[in-house]
């Protein structure tokens, strides 16, 4: 069997909601947040996990750290599941939320890792050498001596990082890492990662909704929506099976030319661009450059890929959701 | 011993950072002791004006009081993490990093935080003893120590015991906490009297469901040489149990209420 | 008068938003009072006192349906005072103490109204000996509603003090608490104040304290006759006036204080 085995699960959560335009009554919904979700990953796997707000992506993680009970389906991660063998399973594990805290807020970081040695039964060497490594790659000599709430989200992210690491977990879970960190840390966090992944084979799966987290960092990805695995596989092979959609600004010299455009483009005008919205498929992006040329001198044009959430919506229409 | 080693070093750090502004810390300890000495003041003006109530005298109320603040406020002391805020901490995704570390969770919430202000309670508690023991001329026996001690420590228990119910109904963001708060304080208040001055229900609902009377007033009736209900000795003795199982039940029902628990954010 | 019935309008709004809290309350409350009544009663089987135990049933009930009257915590302004957001409101204006003055009592109001109501209706549904008796004559209730009034007005003006006094040291919650201790005390909430021992009578009625709840349930239960009630007013509205003198003056030095360092 596959180190993370994950067949038909399911979670469905029940929200009252108060009716609108009366004191008491108050609406029940079901919201399925998974249904029959399955995948298989191995040892040592990169891999990145997208889907819009609500999607199910959290569910999943958290029924996989061992925080959350699914209704049904069946998980093992390296032969334990998580919800009936908790203890076990979550010692093994790393998990990291890009919006909450696992440290102590008003405590010296080093405090807060001293408590998680006893937390995790780390013996006194163990810890003592992984804490070396890690305050040096993660550069956190200056911050050991501060508490958590007087740190910058970017210094916190790496202690955090650094205290679910000190028990090397084979498995680290990280929901949104780099959410509304500055370049900087987002790029040292990404090299982390990496440098995690290869020298020390931890597997790790994460969710983001950063595009180039993926890009830098997955060599697999898997795509959720509304509960439901959309798709599966290499992230150029994604790319390039949804990216049908392309779109080209351009500035011309003279802002009144208005260019003749092939069948099957769309132009909408912004100030003094044009932006152009065509299917490469239809009309070819040669054509298309063309005829832009042939209306006057341009200043300037730029040719954007999709983004994530375009894309992800481009995949809902597809799937008929 | 693991866990308790756990406790010891969470209780150490949490302390220090308590004790990082000693200048609060001593006022709010203040506040704190001069809120219990108006409870106290309660049970003297009481006493000042009906001299004794049923069969029990001044002291011997005293007495009850102060067991009873001694066994509350030190729970609240340790189990400062299982009331304290249970619900915004819940709300704020905080037992999703308890469930994600390889510890009972109750642990990891009696860990969670210590309220050392409650010393200032535990002082009038301990004079509130004091005065009692003086006005009766309690001779304190070995025997009659050890059955404090069992009276305290399963007190403990049981008042731990229901703050479980609080947290285990927090889980299920139910926000009426000042009806579970009728369990624990009022259990407070009514039961730092004795138990026989009670109707029927009221004896009912402290010896079943918040057995305050076994853990505490079998005990000390005991202590003060009026065994209640005229039970024999070793009753005194085996009641107070009753503590340890209603911690233990409200466990197993804490524990349950988690694998229903459902996480909030996205 | 607009501004004054929409921060009531807005705190009502407020208080039916928790209703959960509402509940958990009344039946809080009730409880509390079963006890100290089942106390009371216990007591008076031991020695029996000049004052009916039927009286001290009625006192217990009203007490703890008013609970809420007694209690001071605005969270907003506690908040902004810790925050130092406070600045700016003493720096406009608008007249702060009255905001807040106003904000206090439709906290208390409106969160007692929703409380009261309905353990009032249990209190009468109790058994005779248990539960709240009618007031002694129809003039009795409207000159103890009267006196209610006048005595809100001056716990208002004494929360004001307490509140300037936290805008002055910033941390109020260890002057607070002793605040809290003499008027849980000195309100008759944890024992009516005619149960305090005889020599303290003179000093205890006359304080702030026993102006908002003892004395309009003194009227009610008849234990004051009504012969003596314009008195009670004048002493409850001279509190008031007193009480809000004070609170003026320390909001005012305040906020000179805040203006002289510049916010």
């Amino acid at each position: 069997m596959s180190y993370i085995h994950v067949s038909d699960l399911s979670k469905t959560y029940i929200v009252r909601k108060k009716k609108s335009g009366s004191l008491l009554a108050r609406e029940r919904t079901e919201v399925k947040a998974l249904r029959n979700m399955s995948f298989e990953a191995e040892r040592g796997e990169l891999i990145g996990y997208i889907g819009p707000n609500g999607a199910g992506k959290s569910t999943t993680i958290k029924i996989l750290s061992g925080i959350l009970t699914p209704d049904g389906g069946e998980v093992s991660v390296g032969g334990v599941c998580p919800w009936k063998d908790r203890k076990r399973h979550v010692g093994r594990i790393g998990v990291v939320f890009g919006q909450r805290t696992q440290l102590w807020w008003d405590v010296p970081v080093r405090d807060s890792y001293d408590l998680l040695r006893e937390i995790y039964h780390v013996s006194r060497a163990d810890y003592d050498a992984q804490l070396r490594r890690l305050t040096e790659v993660l550069d956190l000599e200056p911050l050991m001596n501060t508490p958590l709430r007087m740190l910058s989200l970017g210094q916190r992210m790496r202690a955090e990082l650094a205290g679910s690491l000190l028990h090397r977990p084979e498995l680290l879970f990280l929901d949104e890492p780099t959410i509304g960190l500055d370049a900087v840390s987002k790029l040292m966090i990404r090299d982390f990662l990496k440098r995690e992944n290869r020298e020390n084979g931890t597997t790790v799966m994460l969710t983001t909704h950063d595009m180039e987290d993926i890009s830098a960092l997955c060599s697999r990805v898997m795509v959720i929506g509304k509960g439901q695995k959309l798709y599966d596989g290499g992230l150029n092979e994604l790319l390039s099976a949804y990216d049908t959609v392309h779109i080209m600004t351009v500035r011309y010299a003279d802002p009144l030319v208005q260019p003749v455009l092939p069948e099957g483009c769309e132009a909408e005008a912004d100030g003094e661009t044009l932006k152009i919205t065509y299917r490469p498929d239809r009309v070819p992006t040669p054509v298309l450059l063309t005829a832009l040329q042939e209306a006057g001198t341009i200043r300037d044009l730029t040719a954007q890929p999709q983004n994530i959430d375009r894309l992800v919506a481009d995949m809902y229409k597809e799937m008929g959701m | 011993m693991n866990t308790i080693r756990f406790c010891m070093h969470s209780i150490r750090m949490l302390m220090k950072s308590r004790l990082q502004y000693p200048l609060s810390f001593t006022v709010q300890t203040l506040a704190q002791l001069v809120m219990e000495a108006g409870e106290m003041l309660a049970v003297l003006l009481v006493i000042d004006r009906f001299g004794s109530l049923k069969e029990w005298s001044g002291g011997e109320l005293l007495i009850f009081f102060g067991v009873m603040s001694i066994t509350f406020y030190l729970t609240e002391i340790f189990g400062r993490g299982i009331t304290g805020g249970i619900d915004s901490m819940i709300r704020q995704g905080g037992m999703d990093i308890l469930l994600i570390r390889p510890r009972s969770v109750i642990t990891q919430m009696v860990c969670r935080d210590v309220d050392p202000r409650r010393i200032g309670c535990i002082a009038v508690g301990l004079t509130a003893l004091i005065t009692g023991t003086a006005q009766i001329g309690l001779v304190w026996t070995a025997g009659r120590i050890l059955l404090l001690l069992e009276a305290i420590f399963f007190g403990m228990m049981l008042v731990l015991g229901l703050f479980l119910i609080e947290a285990t109904c927090s889980i299920f963001s139910v926000r009426s906490l000042e009806m579970v708060n009728t369990l624990t304080y009022g259990g407070r208040s009514a039961c730092q009297y004795p138990i026989d001055v009670f109707p029927k229900p009221i004896r009912l609902l402290f010896s079943v469901i918040a057995p305050f009377s076994l853990t505490l007033h079998v005990p000390v009736s005991f202590i003060v040489g009026k065994p209640l209900f005229g039970w024999p000795q070793w009753t005194a003795f085996v009641c107070p149990l009753s503590g340890a199982v209603i911690l233990a039940v409200m466990t197993v029902v804490f524990n349950i209420g988690i694998r229903h628990y459902r996480s909030t954010g996205s | 008068m607009r501004a004054l019935c929409a921060v009531f309008r807005m705190r009502f709004r407020e208080e039916l938003r928790y209703r959960g809290a509402v509940i958990g309350g009344v039946i809080c409350q009730t409880f509390f009072g079963l006890i100290l009544i089942a106390v009371y009663r216990a007591l008076y089987d031991t020695r029996p006192q000049t004052l009916p135990l039927q009286d001290v049933v009625t006192y217990v009930w009203l007490q703890q349906a008013f609970f809420r009257m007694m209690l001071s915590f605005d969270g907003e302004l506690t908040e902004k005072i810790r925050s130092g957001g406070i600045a700016y409101d003493l720096c406009r204006p608008l007249n702060t103490y009255a905001y807040y003055y106003t904000r206090g009592m439709a906290q208390k109001v409106m969160g007692s109204l929703l409380r009261s109501v309905p353990m009032l209706v249990i209190a009468v549904l109790l058994p005779d000996g248990w539960g709240l008796r009618a007031p002694v004559t129809v003039p009795a209730l409207l000159c103890a509603l009267v006196s209610l009034g006048c005595g809100l007005l001056c716990v208002c003006a004494l929360d004001m003090i307490s509140n300037g006094f936290t805008l002055l040291t910033l941390d109020g919650r260890g002057i607070q608490s002793l605040l809290n201790l003499l008027m849980m005390t000195f309100s008759g909430n944890i024992l009516p104040l005619t149960l305090f021992p005889d020599s303290w009578q003179g000093v205890i009625r006359v304080l702030p304290y026993a102006q908002l709840l003892d004395a309009p349930i003194r009227i009610y239960t008849g234990s004051q006759p009504l012969s003596g009630v314009p008195a009670i007013w004048t002493l409850q509205l001279a509190w008031t006036a007193v009480l809000t003198l004070c609170g003026l003056l320390l909001w005012n030095a305040n906020r000179k204080r805040l203006v002289l360092q510049g916010g």
